[in-house]
Protein backbone atom coordinates (compact mmCIF):
# COMPACT_ATOMS: atom_id res chain seq x y z
CA UNK A 1 0.00 0.00 0.00
CA UNK A 2 1.40 3.40 -1.03
CA UNK A 3 0.26 5.57 1.85
CA UNK A 4 1.02 9.24 2.33
CA UNK A 5 0.69 11.46 5.38
CA UNK A 6 0.11 14.96 4.05
CA UNK A 7 -0.07 16.87 7.34
CA UNK A 8 2.93 16.66 9.67
CA UNK A 9 4.34 19.62 11.61
CA UNK A 10 8.07 19.70 12.27
CA UNK A 11 10.08 21.79 14.73
CA UNK A 12 10.27 24.44 11.99
CA UNK A 13 6.63 25.34 12.41
CA UNK A 14 4.38 24.45 15.31
CA UNK A 15 5.91 21.01 15.90
CA UNK A 16 8.33 19.47 18.39
CA UNK A 17 10.23 16.77 16.47
CA UNK A 18 12.97 17.27 13.94
CA UNK A 19 12.62 16.45 10.25
CA UNK A 20 14.86 13.39 10.71
CA UNK A 21 12.74 11.94 13.54
CA UNK A 22 9.53 12.41 11.55
CA UNK A 23 10.98 11.00 8.33
CA UNK A 24 12.47 7.94 10.06
CA UNK A 25 9.19 7.22 11.89
CA UNK A 26 7.26 7.54 8.61
CA UNK A 27 9.65 5.11 6.96
CA UNK A 28 9.30 2.58 9.81
CA UNK A 29 5.50 2.84 9.67
CA UNK A 30 5.55 2.13 5.93
CA UNK A 31 4.62 5.49 4.45
CA UNK A 32 5.75 6.18 0.89
CA UNK A 33 5.83 9.91 1.48
CA UNK A 34 5.00 12.69 3.91
CA UNK A 35 4.36 16.40 3.69
CA UNK A 36 6.01 18.75 6.17
CA UNK A 37 3.55 21.53 6.85
CA UNK A 38 4.72 24.97 7.93
CA UNK A 39 3.04 28.25 8.62
CA UNK A 40 4.15 31.11 6.32
CA UNK A 41 7.85 31.79 6.95
CA UNK A 42 10.31 34.50 5.98
CA UNK A 43 12.22 33.93 2.70
CA UNK A 44 15.41 33.01 4.54
CA UNK A 45 13.68 30.48 6.82
CA UNK A 46 11.88 29.03 3.81
CA UNK A 47 15.16 28.46 1.98
CA UNK A 48 16.67 26.76 5.04
CA UNK A 49 13.62 24.49 5.32
CA UNK A 50 13.77 23.59 1.62
CA UNK A 51 17.49 22.74 1.91
CA UNK A 52 16.81 20.61 5.02
CA UNK A 53 14.00 18.77 3.22
CA UNK A 54 16.30 17.97 0.29
CA UNK A 55 18.92 16.63 2.71
CA UNK A 56 16.43 14.46 4.66
CA UNK A 57 14.86 13.21 1.42
CA UNK A 58 18.23 11.82 0.30
CA UNK A 59 19.13 10.44 3.74
CA UNK A 60 15.92 8.44 4.31
CA UNK A 61 14.92 7.69 0.68
CA UNK A 62 11.34 8.77 1.22
CA UNK A 63 9.20 11.24 -0.74
CA UNK A 64 8.95 14.53 1.16
CA UNK A 65 6.83 17.48 0.18
CA UNK A 66 6.63 21.01 1.53
CA UNK A 67 3.24 22.42 2.40
CA UNK A 68 2.09 25.72 3.80
CA UNK A 69 -0.93 26.08 6.05
CA UNK A 70 -2.85 29.35 5.92
CA UNK A 71 -4.22 30.40 9.30
CA UNK A 72 -6.39 33.26 8.04
CA UNK A 73 -7.85 34.67 4.84
CA UNK A 74 -4.97 37.12 4.34
CA UNK A 75 -2.35 34.35 4.49
CA UNK A 76 -4.46 32.18 2.19
CA UNK A 77 -4.62 34.90 -0.48
CA UNK A 78 -0.86 35.54 -0.30
CA UNK A 79 -0.05 31.82 -0.48
CA UNK A 80 -2.51 31.26 -3.37
CA UNK A 81 -0.67 33.94 -5.39
CA UNK A 82 2.70 32.23 -4.97
CA UNK A 83 1.27 28.76 -5.45
CA UNK A 84 4.04 27.55 -7.79
CA UNK A 85 6.79 28.00 -5.18
CA UNK A 86 5.75 25.13 -2.88
CA UNK A 87 4.02 21.75 -3.10
CA UNK A 88 0.84 21.65 -1.02
CA UNK A 89 -1.48 24.44 0.13
CA UNK A 90 -3.52 23.70 3.24
CA UNK A 91 -6.08 25.94 4.89
CA UNK A 92 -6.48 25.69 8.66
CA UNK A 93 -10.19 25.09 9.16
CA UNK A 94 -12.31 26.09 12.10
CA UNK A 95 -13.18 29.64 11.11
CA UNK A 96 -16.34 29.65 8.97
CA UNK A 97 -15.09 32.42 6.69
CA UNK A 98 -11.82 30.62 6.05
CA UNK A 99 -13.64 27.29 5.55
CA UNK A 100 -15.79 28.92 2.89
CA UNK A 101 -12.94 30.70 1.07
CA UNK A 102 -10.80 27.54 1.18
CA UNK A 103 -13.61 25.53 -0.41
CA UNK A 104 -14.03 28.22 -3.10
CA UNK A 105 -10.32 28.39 -3.96
CA UNK A 106 -9.08 25.80 -6.47
CA UNK A 107 -5.44 26.47 -5.44
CA UNK A 108 -6.15 24.93 -2.01
CA UNK A 109 -5.40 21.21 -1.78
CA UNK A 110 -6.58 20.38 1.74
CA UNK A 111 -8.98 21.96 4.20
CA UNK A 112 -7.62 20.80 7.55
CA UNK A 113 -9.92 19.93 10.47
CA UNK A 114 -12.95 22.12 9.47
CA UNK A 115 -14.58 21.27 12.83
CA UNK A 116 -11.64 22.51 14.94
CA UNK A 117 -12.70 24.59 17.96
CA UNK A 118 -16.33 24.71 16.86
CA UNK A 119 -19.63 23.52 18.25
CA UNK A 120 -20.69 22.38 14.79
CA UNK A 121 -18.98 20.40 12.05
CA UNK A 122 -17.81 23.51 10.16
CA UNK A 123 -19.18 22.21 6.87
CA UNK A 124 -22.63 22.26 5.33
CA UNK A 125 -24.10 21.08 2.03
CA UNK A 126 -23.00 24.27 0.24
CA UNK A 127 -19.38 24.07 1.40
CA UNK A 128 -19.24 20.35 0.65
CA UNK A 129 -20.50 21.01 -2.90
CA UNK A 130 -17.94 23.81 -3.36
CA UNK A 131 -15.14 21.56 -2.07
CA UNK A 132 -16.15 18.89 -4.59
CA UNK A 133 -16.24 21.43 -7.47
CA UNK A 134 -12.82 22.86 -6.61
CA UNK A 135 -11.29 19.52 -5.67
CA UNK A 136 -10.44 20.60 -2.11
CA UNK A 137 -9.89 17.55 0.10
CA UNK A 138 -11.61 17.53 3.50
CA UNK A 139 -9.20 16.33 6.15
CA UNK A 140 -9.94 13.83 8.90
CA UNK A 141 -7.32 14.77 11.47
CA UNK A 142 -6.26 11.87 13.70
CA UNK A 143 -4.49 14.10 16.23
CA UNK A 144 -7.77 15.67 17.30
CA UNK A 145 -9.06 12.25 18.31
CA UNK A 146 -5.76 11.12 19.83
CA UNK A 147 -5.27 14.13 22.08
CA UNK A 148 -8.87 14.53 23.25
CA UNK A 149 -10.84 12.31 25.60
CA UNK A 150 -14.36 11.60 26.89
CA UNK A 151 -16.87 14.35 25.96
CA UNK A 152 -14.57 16.40 23.72
CA UNK A 153 -13.54 13.28 21.79
CA UNK A 154 -17.20 12.31 21.39
CA UNK A 155 -17.94 15.77 19.96
CA UNK A 156 -15.02 15.60 17.52
CA UNK A 157 -16.10 12.14 16.37
CA UNK A 158 -19.68 13.27 15.86
CA UNK A 159 -18.59 16.32 13.83
CA UNK A 160 -16.22 14.20 11.75
CA UNK A 161 -18.99 11.69 11.06
CA UNK A 162 -21.18 14.52 9.81
CA UNK A 163 -18.38 15.83 7.56
CA UNK A 164 -17.82 12.33 6.17
CA UNK A 165 -21.54 12.03 5.42
CA UNK A 166 -21.56 15.41 3.60
CA UNK A 167 -18.34 14.73 1.69
CA UNK A 168 -19.64 11.32 0.57
CA UNK A 169 -22.97 12.75 -0.55
CA UNK A 170 -21.42 15.57 -2.60
CA UNK A 171 -18.42 13.49 -3.72
CA UNK A 172 -15.85 15.80 -2.15
CA UNK A 173 -12.46 14.12 -1.64
CA UNK A 174 -11.64 13.00 1.91
CA UNK A 175 -8.04 12.75 3.09
CA UNK A 176 -6.71 10.99 6.19
CA UNK A 177 -3.83 12.70 7.99
CA UNK A 178 -2.14 12.23 11.34
CA UNK A 179 -1.70 15.99 11.92
CA UNK A 180 1.24 15.01 14.11
CA UNK A 181 3.33 17.65 15.84
CA UNK A 182 5.78 15.09 17.21
CA UNK A 183 6.88 11.75 15.82
CA UNK A 184 5.05 9.79 18.55
CA UNK A 185 1.76 11.17 17.23
CA UNK A 186 2.31 9.58 13.82
CA UNK A 187 0.22 6.48 13.31
CA UNK A 188 0.32 3.31 11.25
CA UNK A 189 -1.65 3.81 7.99
CA UNK A 190 -3.77 0.74 8.84
CA UNK A 191 -4.80 2.36 12.15
CA UNK A 192 -5.88 5.51 10.29
CA UNK A 193 -7.85 3.44 7.76
CA UNK A 194 -9.57 1.47 10.53
CA UNK A 195 -10.47 4.64 12.39
CA UNK A 196 -11.93 6.13 9.20
CA UNK A 197 -14.15 3.07 8.83
CA UNK A 198 -15.49 3.85 12.32
CA UNK A 199 -16.35 7.37 11.10
CA UNK A 200 -18.62 6.13 8.32
CA UNK A 201 -16.29 5.41 5.39
CA UNK A 202 -16.29 2.05 3.61
CA UNK A 203 -12.98 0.16 3.78
CA UNK A 204 -12.17 0.94 0.13
CA UNK A 205 -13.04 4.62 0.55
CA UNK A 206 -10.84 4.77 3.66
CA UNK A 207 -7.91 3.19 1.78
CA UNK A 208 -8.39 5.67 -1.07
CA UNK A 209 -8.35 8.52 1.46
CA UNK A 210 -4.78 7.68 2.43
CA UNK A 211 -3.48 6.47 -0.95
CA UNK A 212 -5.33 7.72 -4.03
CA UNK A 213 -6.38 11.17 -2.78
CA UNK A 214 -2.79 12.14 -1.77
CA UNK A 215 -1.51 10.63 -5.05
CA UNK A 216 -3.85 12.95 -6.98
CA UNK A 217 -2.47 15.91 -5.03
CA UNK A 218 1.07 14.74 -5.88
CA UNK A 219 0.14 14.49 -9.58
CA UNK A 220 -1.04 18.10 -9.37
CA UNK A 221 2.29 19.04 -7.74
CA UNK A 222 4.16 17.49 -10.67
CA UNK A 223 1.95 19.36 -13.17
CA UNK A 224 2.51 22.60 -11.28
CA UNK A 225 6.29 22.21 -11.45
CA UNK A 226 6.00 22.24 -15.24
CA UNK A 227 6.84 25.62 -16.76
CA UNK A 228 3.69 25.52 -18.87
CA UNK A 229 1.40 25.56 -15.79
CA UNK A 230 -0.12 28.97 -15.05
CA UNK A 231 -3.03 28.35 -12.65
CA UNK A 232 -5.55 25.55 -11.95
CA UNK A 233 -7.24 24.78 -15.25
CA UNK A 234 -4.91 27.03 -17.28
CA UNK A 235 -1.71 25.82 -18.93
CA UNK A 236 0.18 26.52 -22.17
CA UNK A 237 -0.39 23.71 -24.63
CA UNK A 238 1.77 25.01 -27.54
CA UNK B 1 -23.54 -42.00 37.11
CA UNK B 2 -20.80 -40.11 35.27
CA UNK B 3 -20.84 -36.31 35.81
CA UNK B 4 -19.96 -34.19 32.74
CA UNK B 5 -17.53 -31.48 33.87
CA UNK B 6 -16.99 -29.67 30.57
CA UNK B 7 -19.39 -28.36 27.95
CA UNK B 8 -19.45 -30.18 24.66
CA UNK B 9 -17.46 -28.26 22.04
CA UNK B 10 -19.55 -26.26 19.58
CA UNK B 11 -19.64 -27.51 15.98
CA UNK B 12 -17.40 -25.41 13.64
CA UNK B 13 -20.39 -23.72 11.95
CA UNK B 14 -21.61 -22.34 15.28
CA UNK B 15 -18.20 -21.17 16.47
CA UNK B 16 -17.25 -17.51 16.26
CA UNK B 17 -14.91 -16.77 13.32
CA UNK B 18 -11.69 -15.49 14.83
CA UNK B 19 -8.90 -13.22 13.66
CA UNK B 20 -5.44 -12.73 15.16
CA UNK B 21 -3.86 -9.29 14.93
CA UNK B 22 -0.07 -9.19 15.28
CA UNK B 23 1.42 -5.82 16.12
CA UNK B 24 4.67 -4.27 17.26
CA UNK B 25 5.03 -1.60 19.92
CA UNK B 26 7.52 1.10 18.90
CA UNK B 27 9.03 2.88 21.88
CA UNK B 28 12.34 4.19 23.10
CA UNK B 29 12.18 2.35 26.43
CA UNK B 30 11.48 -1.20 27.54
CA UNK B 31 7.85 -2.04 28.18
CA UNK B 32 6.22 -4.81 30.17
CA UNK B 33 3.29 -6.99 29.26
CA UNK B 34 1.07 -5.93 32.17
CA UNK B 35 1.22 -2.24 31.13
CA UNK B 36 0.42 -3.16 27.53
CA UNK B 37 -2.54 -5.38 28.41
CA UNK B 38 -3.96 -2.72 30.71
CA UNK B 39 -3.53 -0.02 28.07
CA UNK B 40 -5.28 -2.14 25.41
CA UNK B 41 -8.27 -2.86 27.64
CA UNK B 42 -8.54 0.69 29.02
CA UNK B 43 -8.26 2.35 25.59
CA UNK B 44 -10.83 0.10 23.97
CA UNK B 45 -13.22 0.35 26.93
CA UNK B 46 -12.93 4.16 26.87
CA UNK B 47 -13.56 4.31 23.15
CA UNK B 48 -16.26 1.68 22.59
CA UNK B 49 -17.66 1.13 26.08
CA UNK B 50 -18.26 -2.20 27.80
CA UNK B 51 -20.99 -3.29 25.40
CA UNK B 52 -18.87 -2.39 22.36
CA UNK B 53 -15.84 -4.32 23.60
CA UNK B 54 -18.02 -7.31 24.50
CA UNK B 55 -19.04 -7.57 20.83
CA UNK B 56 -15.42 -7.68 19.64
CA UNK B 57 -14.57 -10.86 21.60
CA UNK B 58 -11.20 -9.34 22.45
CA UNK B 59 -8.45 -11.49 23.94
CA UNK B 60 -4.81 -10.49 24.53
CA UNK B 61 -2.65 -13.58 24.12
CA UNK B 62 -0.05 -13.55 26.88
CA UNK B 63 2.14 -16.42 25.76
CA UNK B 64 2.74 -14.87 22.33
CA UNK B 65 4.23 -11.66 23.81
CA UNK B 66 7.80 -11.17 22.59
CA UNK B 67 9.55 -8.85 25.02
CA UNK B 68 12.70 -8.51 22.89
CA UNK B 69 10.98 -7.49 19.66
CA UNK B 70 7.98 -5.93 21.49
CA UNK B 71 5.55 -7.98 19.40
CA UNK B 72 2.10 -8.90 20.70
CA UNK B 73 -0.94 -10.76 19.37
CA UNK B 74 -4.59 -10.05 20.12
CA UNK B 75 -7.55 -12.19 19.13
CA UNK B 76 -10.99 -10.88 18.14
CA UNK B 77 -13.90 -11.95 15.97
CA UNK B 78 -13.82 -11.45 12.19
CA UNK B 79 -16.33 -8.59 12.12
CA UNK B 80 -14.43 -6.49 14.67
CA UNK B 81 -10.97 -6.38 13.08
CA UNK B 82 -11.24 -2.74 11.96
CA UNK B 83 -12.72 -1.78 15.31
CA UNK B 84 -9.85 -3.35 17.26
CA UNK B 85 -7.13 -1.92 14.97
CA UNK B 86 -8.66 1.57 15.31
CA UNK B 87 -8.65 1.12 19.09
CA UNK B 88 -5.02 -0.05 19.10
CA UNK B 89 -4.10 3.08 17.13
CA UNK B 90 -5.43 5.19 19.98
CA UNK B 91 -2.85 3.84 22.44
CA UNK B 92 -0.33 6.62 22.85
CA UNK B 93 1.22 5.87 26.25
CA UNK B 94 2.11 2.83 28.34
CA UNK B 95 2.58 4.31 31.79
CA UNK B 96 5.01 7.16 31.17
CA UNK B 97 6.41 5.72 27.94
CA UNK B 98 5.20 7.16 24.64
CA UNK B 99 4.47 4.46 22.07
CA UNK B 100 3.33 3.88 18.49
CA UNK B 101 1.53 0.70 17.46
CA UNK B 102 2.56 -0.81 14.14
CA UNK B 103 0.21 -3.42 12.69
CA UNK B 104 2.22 -6.33 11.27
CA UNK B 105 -0.35 -8.88 10.15
CA UNK B 106 -3.96 -10.03 10.44
CA UNK B 107 -4.69 -13.72 10.05
CA UNK B 108 -7.37 -16.28 10.76
CA UNK B 109 -4.85 -18.76 12.22
CA UNK B 110 -1.80 -18.52 14.45
CA UNK B 111 0.15 -20.44 11.81
CA UNK B 112 -0.76 -17.77 9.27
CA UNK B 113 0.79 -15.08 11.45
CA UNK B 114 4.20 -16.73 11.13
CA UNK B 115 4.15 -16.66 7.31
CA UNK B 116 5.71 -13.65 5.55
Amino acid sequence: MQAFDMHVHSAFSGGVSSLEELASTAKILGYKGICFVAYPLSKKEEEILKAEIERVKKEFAIEIYLGFEARNVKELRILAKRRKEFDVLLARGGDLKLNRIACETPEVDILTHPEFGRNDSGLNHILARLAAENNVAIELNFREILTSSKASRAKFLSHMQRNVMLAKKFKAPIILCSGAINHFEMRDPYCLISLATQLGLELKEAKDAITKVPQKIIEEIKKRRDERWIMPGVEIIR
Amino acid sequence: MKIIKRLKILPPTLREKKRFIKFQVLSEERINYEDLEQAIWNTLLDFYGEEGVAKTGLWVIKNLWDEEKKICVVKCNHVSVQKVIAGLGLISRLGDTRVIIKILKVSGTLKGLEKD
